[in-house]
């Protein structure tokens, strides 16, 4: 038995057309026994930076309580929002702290990056749990199913796609991989980011 | 080496005065009056309330204050460090239910508040509480009303009745006259808003009366309580003038007519 | 092995737990609370390492109410409910952890809303509509699928909570005999003979 796969879970994050989409399942589960299914994994830092925490499950609560607290403090004393990239360094130097006593969690982080010309640049990064980051041009993955996810997204995943592309490509993705995976699924949750508005969607899933 | 000057110290005077902790009785006097009265079966708990500024918040000003269940505190001096004194009183009073199964006793807490002050007579880097206390309550399986006083020194002892605060010797003095073993509840009361009156002049307004009557039960009066009582009370004081008023006119007659009867007797107030 | 089971209906949450205390393959007794009354409308049934149980139970128990003293008014549940999963969690990393898995069950008297938790000696916390530890979870959660309401009258939630334990006792080789019920509702807690 993994301390990963303790409660299961998984999340995956996409890169489209000045946008980004990241996804996750809705199971919290005691091994094979199923707990809840409404634990979302998946949590706003900004408007337009979003964290998702797979792994064990008192460790996504606290983590996202850390991660509140800092991004805090961040905003009071910068007098600013964070950026994703920024944020990425955050997210990695949090879980160095822990380095030989880590949170078992593997953060999939996605948002849009501010650029001089005002625009946004589409950025996703995933990091291990002592915080190695892993920057990627396409998707990234983690959690119980992330070798399915990793198998169906490099199936279905083309560059620029447009938002509602990408929502149907991460949502397949995802409802796919973790119905090959016991210990996620459960239903699943989408977020959808562009530059004007972040869209969340419920997805429903096989429930067994 | 430079560290061993910055370090504030209660020290010695020359002729063994703990100057800080003299200091610190002088801020105690500068606080509002604080009164405790034990009757047969009730404990008093009476306090001068500083008025509140127009906008302000009333009951985010407080005097009078809970440890636990059965026991309040009131305290006269800082009001800052009131508060932490306050919070340290109220940990163990929940640590000492964790760790023994019991609520602690009136004098536990006293000892154990009293034991603090002394504590910051005698470290380094600090200074003592500016604060004295009136802790009141009952023992656990027991009826017998409970009243203590602790200073910043850290002395603690037992009382009937005793003040604390600005003008306290005063209200003491009343006490002593007027204090008796085994009162009732209204006169525990009475006696209590009587000798705060004795120092507060804008009377009700700036009272606050609480009661203890039993293990775990306590009651606040509110204003129109009180009011009746100092209503009460001024009436008594008018009917004792009144009677004081006609007894001097009574004597200065008796003294008018046996000038009259006796002219020319050689009284003072015949000479001219 | 302890069994608690614990349901939310129309305004109020019903927590039961076993009572009988053993050691090995003993009972050393059949009458042990193993609920807590945290506050006027908080309930909390605890199971797990005897000796972390009620130690812990009675750490929670002195804390919430050293905030109520301190602020007049008691913590409300979602916020005590995450207050004692962080103790549990910081626990979880120190030299000794607190094996204790918990459910958690109270009614917010400012929102007339009954709230259920699920918490384990991880730290693991979740909100639920209804929660089980110990053995009973295997027997009780699937029946709770089925007929749980949230919607649900406290009779008929008592019924529900009846065919669980109707279940331990008929499938369950070693099964406790006796169970603690108690209920929160608007008018606080109060507990009941099922």
């Amino acid at each position: 038995m993994s301390i990963m796969e303790y409660n299961g879970g998984s999340v995956i994050a996409m890169v489209g057309k000045d946008c980004v989409a990241i996804a996750s399942d809705l199971r919290l589960g005691n091994q094979a026994l199923g707990i809840a299914s409404d634990f979302e994994k998946i949590f706003p830092m900004t408007d337009r930076v979003y964290l998702g925490l797979p792994g064990l499950a008192t460790d996504v609560t606290t983590l996202r309580e850390q991660f509140r607290y800092r991004l805090n403090m961040y905003t009071i004393k910068e007098e600013r929002e964070i950026e994703p990239e920024t944020f990425a360094h955050l997210v990695s130097s949090t879980l160095y702290e822990r380095r030989f006593g880590p949170y078992f969690i593997e953060p999939v982080m996605a948002g849009l990056q501010r650029l001089p010309n005002g625009g946004y640049k589409p950025f996703i990064a995933a990091t291990d749990l002592i915080g190695c980051i892993n920057f990627a041009k396409d998707f990234v993955v983690a959690g119980t199913a992330s070798s399915k996810l990793f198998g169906v997204a490099e199936g279905l995943w083309e560059p620029d796609l447009e938002p509602e592309d990408l929502f149907e490509t991460i949502a397949q993705t995802l409802l796919n991989a973790v119905d090959r995976d016991a210990y996620s699924g459960w239903g699943a949750v989408v977020h959808v980011i562009t530059k004007d508005k972040a869209i969340k969607r419920v997805l429903k899933g096989r429930m067994d | 080496m430079s560290r061993s000057y910055d370090r504030a110290l209660t020290v010695f005077s020359p002729d063994g005065h703990l100057f800080q902790v003299e200091y610190a009785l002088e801020a105690v006097k500068k606080g509002t009056c604080a009164v405790g009265v034990r009757g047969q079966d009730v404990v008093v708990l009476g306090v001068e309330k500083k008025s509140v500024l127009q906008l302000q918040d009333p009951r985010t000003v407080r005097k009078v204050v809970m440890l636990d269940d059965h026991i309040c505190l009131a305290f006269a001096g800082l009001n800052a460090d009131g508060r932490v004194l306050i919070d340290k009183a109220r940990i163990e009073c929940q640590s000492h239910r964790l760790t023994v199964e019991d609520p602690v006793t009136v004098e536990y807490i006293t000892r154990h508040i009293a034991g603090i002050q002394q504590r910051y007579t005698q470290s380094g880097g600090v200074r003592p509480f500016g604060i004295s206390t009136l802790i009141v309550g009952f023992d656990p399986h027991d009826t017998r009303p409970r009243l203590y006083q602790t200073e910043p020194g850290g002395i603690y002892s037992a009382w009937k009745a005793n003040a604390i605060g600005r003008s306290s010797k005063t209200v003491r003095e009343f006490l002593e006259k007027n204090h008796k073993d085994d009162m009732t509840r209204d006169e525990t009361i009475k006696l209590t808003i009587k000798s705060l009156l004795e120092v507060v002049q804008t009377g009700a307004k700036n009272i606050e009366i609480n009661v203890m009557e039993s293990y775990g039960k306590i009651t606040a009066l509110d204003l129109p309580q009180i009011e009746a009582i100092v209503a009460e009370i001024e009436r008594e004081k008018e009917a004792e003038a009144e009677r004081k008023r006609s007894r001097l006119a009574a004597t200065a007659a008796g003294q008018a007519a046996m000038s009259q009867a006796a002219p020319g007797s050689g009284g003072p107030s015949g000479q001219q | 092995m302890d069994i608690s089971f614990a349901l939310t209906g129309k305004g109020y949450v019903i927590v039961a737990a076993d009572t009988t205390a053993a050691r090995s393959i003993v009972k050393m007794k059949t009458d042990e609370d193993k609920i807590k009354v945290l506050s006027p409308h908080l309930l909390m049934a605890f199971s797990g390492e005897p000796g972390d149980t009620l130690q812990f139970a009675e750490y929670v128990e002195r804390n919430i109410r050293l905030y109520q003293i301190r602020n007049t008014y008691a913590l409300r549940p979602p916020s005590a409910a995450s207050w004692i999963r962080r103790s549990l969690a910081d626990s979880l990393r120190s030299r000794r952890p607190y094996a204790v898995n918990l459910l958690i069950g109270g009614y917010d008297t400012s929102t007339s809303t009954p709230h259920l938790y699920w918490v384990d000696y991880l730290g693991t916390l979740s909100p639920v509509p209804f929660g089980a530890h110990g053995y009973g979870s295997y027997f009780g959660l699937s029946l709770l699928d089925r007929y749980h309401d949230p919607e649900a009258t406290l009779e008929e939630g008592l019924d529900t909570l009846r065919r669980c334990i109707d279940e331990v006792s008929k499938r369950l080789v070693v099964s406790p005999g006796k169970y603690k019920v108690k209920i929160v509702d608007k008018d606080g807690v109060r507990e009941i003979e099922l």
